[in-house]
């Protein structure tokens, strides 16, 4: 661009125009962009259950000059695409299982690859029941209640497993129609690898052997469809009364949709919020071997039996696949640029997002593993810059700075109410709604109220020997007339407190007024008394 | 002596013309070389195809065809990856054979069409040979468009006329044919191999061998085509064209000069009385070959590379926009991220670069949410600010300011084709009726939903519809389940409210809804007869299951319409999949080999030429990605008309838009958009929404500059670094928008002062210790109120964010009446003891 310098000039009109020259020069730098930034665009397919937060981290690096495309076409497809180098990246739920049910084989080929953990989450149950007409929006079930919703050997919403799972509550007579993916999924892949650790007996008998299956089998009464998003239109359509299916927690949180509240080994029934997954994976067994190609791949035992009272037992990790071969058919320096930063930033600043999308975010430590892994894009290809990308650059307020170890949603999370315990509740408030940030949990005055308050709100008012949970949250407002289902003991209505404070009213004039015009009639009485004596 | 010498002068004034265009350049494209700034492109040359002759010893060679063809392309400089210039020819010999789909190989097999295709360099000789075009610079997404292999009988570019001797040998291209060809040796081959940007040359013989950029599956579909040239000799084409960024291998960019080559195929010359290279063609001008039948290859797209087609090319050459200045990842500042509408997507997308990129300012960030739940993490202080685009039902009593930032709306984006491949249908009538009717999944769909009780005699999709017909002349009557909705959102959205409320405020439409049928004797869906609207969300109602024969849909029983309708979360994925041509119908049921069970799935992508889809989008990502978007029928009674979304007819609903309070959206009813004949129905309004007290300072501060920012540098129009993109009517300080500009303003104060209201102010402090004194020697009364009160008070002012959707509202204005009372009372109680023993004693 300034060619012109190189032209043999005098030593004075060299000065001036290596003036000039340097003038346009800082101009340059002001408005180019920097050196380092050559991207390619990127393609990926695979899970719709990380598909929410990968949309947003696509949308965020844009700004950075770094162009994403990525199809939701589920894990299978997304593995497949992969090891077919139709995609440059994929993102999957379960490693490559070497062979699927159908004999198929589901390897990368010969396609060097690495497992990257990008987002966790909890596989969440979302549900339609109606009860006269409202929707049911604390409902809670056992694992064992799940897995035998699952493989057809409950198959009415008021067996009384379920009764007993929520305390008693009977639910209407109504045939319960799960809803499955049709598609090769992750999301079907975490929920039957939990089923098969954790029931073993009875999802084997169902499924006719052991292990996962990503293909969930047809049975019953239940459904198939095709992606997260149509799950979601299955269940929340007019003719999903009595259905019930699985997806990962950003759907119904950001459809407002209830979600089942399941059962912990500590007894206590747990929402999948960013909280509840992420104490629940830090007993997630993480493979620590770097010369193993599973290296990163997670055994999750630990985390279906976590012992803490916030721990949600369906929690998991979604995978990248990314191409880490030297002399990979698609991969080029731009290409490797443009996947390195849009994984840096996904795993350090994108992670402090995962609680409001309905993820929570990766512990430090996996983070740290997993731009080890990303280096080894700039192993393979000397032109890419991978300098100062490390996670003490993060901008995210969920690591905790010096220990790698730790998750901070861990140690900040709320345990769960005293109504949520076996035997006790069910606690009346909606599940599945709007989403919160870290920074309302990190704020201990914040967070204080809600392990306090919940001891108070659970107890009996001695007087009336209701339940004084305070009213709904804006949910209510949207979805309108549709609560929690009217028990025994009843939860709170937005229409008590009108109730009761129209009676605390009159009861606070009564108490006041009462002795001055009590002690005027009887003292009037006694006068018309004494009178009528005398 | 002098100071400064010519040459110096010289020197001095490139230096600060270099300057000066830097400068002019920077953040934005680089400006236009040509003189109109768009670079409009036209030029004729005479094509021809010659036979040779043999009598005897002497050879005739004769021309069989001569044609002058002209092309022209509306504008070929600055451009952006994926953008489209139009293409437009005359002089061509006509087409025969049109396939379906012209695009990559599938564009084969038709008939003297025009090669059209993306080359790196430029046709000039006298540059070095490596800025030239050459057709192994050409790109194609098969090799099938690039290397051919066959007996020697079918090789008619071994007896091409202009080609060299050498060239037309056995085997040719590459010397030696790479072994990963696996080439026939009897064969004769030719090979064109792509030489990508970088050097590295692909032979392009198999699937493996082509460039990366060339999968099978690819993010995009291919751009080059084989275009159809009708009988008077014209066609054209909306043409995308790829940048470095898309296609790396192909590598144009604002320093790598490319072009766009149009080959009109003549036929090959010959330099012999070879038979298949005298083929002529067997398709009739004009005809169509949909089923994919055999072509005369002589005459075909096929060899295109071949000397003779080549030397007919004309040659258009394009330069590309420097791409914007783009943020560091490695930024350390942390992100101030706004939440909310999706509307906004394009316009954050290219304002997030003007925050990042200057130091004094923040990192801004747009999280894609819904209005609600953006609207609520700000009432908890969750989020800094959101961007909503109607009044929010307030949960609590916080203080929010609405700044107006964007003047949008929502389109019905379709991507329909025109019978017979004349190419996309470029405008789309619909009334208020229709989209109820798409809506409310009153189109049956197939014979399936006419089993539905109550339509059978509805149309199966909206093409069928007389009503649409009377107002879309000309579209093919194929009934499609694609065609039988729109493709919406799942999740609640103010657009799908601003959308039902059009629809319920068009007498027709909510008649039509109600249950009355509309003139050509079409129902309502019964499910959804007298559907309440608008709503924020539409509903999934119909649960009607098709009985079956096929053993797919038995084992598989869904509820019908949701199949076909079935909504998708995010407005963006709507423009994609219309974009693409790829309805997200859920009606495809097959199974992987015959022992698996049946599965139910997305469609396919529609075939070219016989698409039909409609979908809900923004109206930045319908510009964005050059989608196609309806006209609307608007206007009262007698009056009444279908607007587009143009800049016109949007600032003709602005001038509707009412200001209230500060605290508050614009009034922008339906009812006032109907009354305005020229007003687009569609027009939206997005808000900043912040609060007004309790957000930190320096966040603050953030928010009303963002606010600031985006009202005045944010509205100049453009596709440079924080400007307006396309889609958005910009908000100015005087005119239509004069009013929101004021208002943004003003709130961009109120936010950034966080100034407690007066009236607040001198409530919430004094009720809570007031409150307690007062309530203890009343601790009956108190009991059942204390909790559930003293919390909504204190919430506003010290951001107790987890409790604060426990609260009540209730309760939260009980609280001071309550207070109030008890003092009253308080005094009362004694003075009512007063009275009754001075009333006593006298």
């Amino acid at each position: 661009m300034i060619t012109h310098a190189r032209t043999p000039l005098t030593r004075k009109s060299a000065t001036l125009t290596a003036l000039v020259g340097a003038l346009s020069m800082a101009v340059l730098i002001v408005s180019a962009r920097p050196a380092e930034a050559a991207y390619a665009q990127i393609e990926g397919s695979g899970s719709t259950w990380s598909q929410v937060i990968v949309q947003q981290w696509i949308s965020d690096v844009d700004a950075n000059g770094i162009k994403v495309t990525y199809n939701g076409t589920g894990s299978s497809q997304g593995r497949k695409d992969f090891a077919q180098n139709v995609t440059d990246f994929g993102i999957s739920e379960i490693p490559y299982q070497g062979k699927d049910e159908f004999g198929a084989v589901d390897s990368a080929g010969d396609r060097q690859f690495a497992y990257m953990p990008i987002v966790a989450g909890g596989t969440a149950f979302t549900y339609q029941l109606k009860v006269a007409g409202k929707l049911v929006k604390n409902l809670r079930l056992s694992g064992e209640t799940i897995t035998k919703i699952f493989t057809g050997a409950i198959t009415n919403w008021n067996d009384p497993a379920i009764t007993k799972d929520n305390n008693g509550r009977v639910l209407p007579s109504l045939t319960i129609v799960p809803v499955r993916r049709s598609d090769g999924s992750g999301t079907t892949a975490q929920f039957t690898a939990w089923m098969n650790s954790q029931y073993p007996a009875i999802w084997q008998a169902f499924f006719g052997k052991s292990g996962l299956t990503s293909y969930y089998p047809a049975f019953g009464k239940s459904i198939g469809a095709s992606g997260s998003d149509q799950v979601m239109n299955t269940i929340s359509g007019s003719a999903g009364n009595g259905t019930i299916g699985y997806v990962e927690y950003s759907y119904p949180v950001n459809k407002k949709y209830p979600v089942v509240k399941l059962l912990n080994k500590a007894g206590y029934y747990v929402e999948p919020t960013q909280y509840n997954v992420a104490v629940a994976l830090t007993q997630a067994k993480i493979n620590n071997d770097t010369t193993s190609q599973a290296y990163l791949t997670s055994i999750l035992d630990g985390v279906y039996t976590a012992s803490d009272p916030r721990a949600y037992p369906l929690s998991s990790y979604s995978y990248m696949l990314l191409p880490t071969g030297a002399n990979d058919r698609r991969m080029t320096t731009a290409k490797r640029q443009s996947l390195t930063d849009f994984m840096f930033y996904s795993l350090c600043e994108g992670q402090s997002k995962a609680g409001p999308f309905g993820y929570s975010p990766l512990p430090l430590n996996l983070v740290q593993a997993g731009f080890d892994q990303l280096k080894k894009l700039s192993d393979a290809d000397p032109g890419v810059d991978f300098k100062n990308r490390d996670v003490t650059q993060c901008n995210n307020p969920t690591f905790v700075k010096g220990d790698l170890s730790k998750n901070k949603l861990a140690e900040i999370a709320p345990q769960p109410q005293a109504c949520d315990k076996v035997g006790a509740g069910p606690c009346g408030e909606a599940t599945g709604t709007a989403p919160t940030t870290t920074k309302a949990a990190s704020k201990p005055a914040a967070a204080a109220p809600v392990a306090g308050a919940a001891p108070v709100a659970a107890a009996p008012d001695p007087v009336t020997g209701e339940v004084p949970v305070a009213t709904e949250a804006t949910t209510e407002t949207q979805q309108q007339g549709s609560v929690a289902v009217p028990t025994e003991l009843l939860s709170g209505r937005a229409g008590d407190t009108k109730v009761f404070g129209a009676l605390a009213v009159i009861q606070l004039i009564a108490i006041i007024l009462a002795p001055g015009v009590g002690a005027v009639y009887f003292r009037r009485r006694a006068r018309r008394k004494l009178g009528a004596l005398s | 002596m002098t100071i400064i010498r010519p040459r110096e002068i010289v020197c001095l004034v490139i230096g600060l013309i270099l300057i000066g265009l830097m400068v002019a350049t920077g953040g934005t494209p680089a400006v236009a070389a040509g003189e109109d700034g768009v670079g409009a492109f036209s030029a004729t040359k005479t094509v021809t195809r010659e036979f040779t002759q043999t009598d005897g010893d002497t050879k005739t060679v004769e021309t069989i065809d001569s044609r002058d063809f002209t092309l022209k392309v509306d504008h070929t400089q600055n451009l952006r990856g994926r953008e489209r210039v139009a293409i437009s020819w005359s002089g061509a010999h006509p087409s025969g054979g049109r396939a379906a789909n012209p695009y990559g190989e599938n564009g084969l097999k038709q008939e003297y069409p025009v090669v059209i295709m993306q080359c790196r360099g430029i046709d000039d000789p006298s540059l070095p040979t490596a800025q030239q075009l050459d057709p192994t610079t050409c790109w194609t997404s098969t090799r099938q468009q690039r290397s051919q292999a066959g007996d020697d009988s079918a090789a008619p570019w071994r007896h091409d006329l202009y080609a060299t001797e050498s060239e037309r040998a056995k085997k040719t291209g590459l010397d030696p044919i790479p072994a990963e060809c696996n080439d026939v040796e009897s064969f004769s081959t030719h090979l064109t191999p792509f030489v990508a940007a970088s050097g590295k040359v692909y032979p392009a013989c198999t699937a493996e061998t082509m460039p990366p950029e060339a999968s099978v599956g690819s993010a995009f579909p291919p751009a080059e085509l084989a275009a159809f040239t009708d009988t008077d000799g014209n066609g054209s084409v909306n043409y995308e064209v790829r940048s470095a960024t898309e296609n790396e291998s192909l590598g144009c960019s604002t320093s790598t000069p490319c072009s766009i080559v149009a080959i009109p195929i003549m036929g090959i010359s010959c330099v012999d009385a070879d038979v298949a290279c005298q083929q002529t063609g067997r398709f009739r001008p004009g005809e169509s070959n949909f089923t994919n039948d055999g072509v005369d290859p002589a005459v075909s797209p096929l060899y295109w590379w071949s000397e003779s087609n080549w030397r007919n090319r004309v040659v258009v050459p394009l330069t590309f926009g420097l791409p914007p200045d783009a943020c560091q990842v490695l930024d350390k500042r942390p992100p101030i991220a706004f939440y909310g509408s999706e509307l906004m997507n394009q316009a954050s997308l290219q304002w997030a670069p003007a925050y990042c990129l200057n130091s004094k300012r923040f990192k801004f960030q747009h999280n894609r949410i819904g209005d609600d739940p953006a609207y609520a993490l700000v009432e908890k202080g969750e989020a800094p600010a959101a961007f909503v685009s109607g009044n929010r039902e307030a949960d609590s009593d916080v203080p929010v300011g609405y700044a107006p930032t964007a003047v949008t709306g929502f389109a019905i984006g379709y991507i329909i084709d025109e019978p017979d491949n004349k190419g996309e249908r470029g405008t789309l009538n619909l009334t208020p009726r229709l989209l109820a009717k798409l809506l409310t999944q009153s189109y049956a769909g197939s014979t399936k939903g006419q089993q539905h009780p109550g339509m059978a005699t509805n149309p199966l999709s909206i093409n069928l519809d007389p009503e649409f017909q009377a107002i879309n002349p000309g579209l093919d009557t194929i009934s499609r389940e694609a065609a039988a909705t729109v493709l919406s959102l799942s999740e609640s959205s103010d657009v799908i409210s601003s959308l039902t409320s059009y629809i319920n405020d068009d007498p027709e439409a909510r008649a039509f809804v109600d249950g009355q049928a509309d003139p050509w004797g079409m129902v309502v869906n019964p499910t959804y007869a007298k559907l309440k609207l608008p709503v924020a969300e539409f509903p999934l109602l119909d649960t009607f299951v098709p009985t079956s024969n096929q053993e797919c849909e038995q084992q598989n029983p869904s509820p019908y319409f949701t199949l076909l309708a079935a909504p998708i979360n995010s407005i963006t994925k709507i423009a994609n999949a219309v974009l693409d041509g790829w309805p997200n119908t859920q009606t495809r049921c097959d199974r992987a080999t015959s022992s698996d069970p049946y599965k139910i799935g997305r469609i396919d992508r529609q075939g070219i030429g016989k698409r039909f889809m409609l979908g809900i989008v923004s109206l930045g990502d319908a510009e964005r990605y050059g989608l196609h978007t309806a006209a609307l029928q608007t206007g009262p009674g007698g009056d009444r008309r279908f607007v587009a979304p143009t800049p016109a007819t949007i600032l003709e609903a602005v001038k509707i838009a009412k200001p209230k309070t500060s605290r508050s959206a614009f009034t922008l009813t339906q009812k006032a958009l109907r009354a305005k004949p020229a007003a687009y129905p569609g027009t939206m309004i997005v808000y900043t929404v912040a609060r007004t007290t309790g957000l930190d300072k320096k966040v603050a501060k953030n928010v009303a500059s963002f606010i600031r920012i985006a009202t005045t540098e944010g509205q100049k129009p453009g596709s440079g670094n924080g400007q307006l993109a396309e889609g958005f009517v910009p908000i100015t300080k005087s005119g239509v928008t004069a009013a929101l500009y004021a208002q943004a303003q003003k709130v961009a104060k109120l936010i950034e002062e966080q100034k407690v209201p007066a009236e607040k102010k001198a409530k919430v402090p004094k009720a809570a210790p007031v409150a307690a004194p007062v309530v203890a020697p009343a601790p009956a009364a108190a009991a059942p109120v204390a909790p559930a009160a003293v919390v909504p008070t204190v919430a506003p002012t010290e951001e107790i964010v987890a409790t604060s959707a426990q609260t009540s509202r209730p309760a939260g204005f009980l609280l001071p009446l309550l207070i109030g009372l008890a003092l009253a009372a308080g005094v009362a109680g004694p003075v009512t003891r007063l009275i009754a023993r001075l009333r006593v004693q006298p």
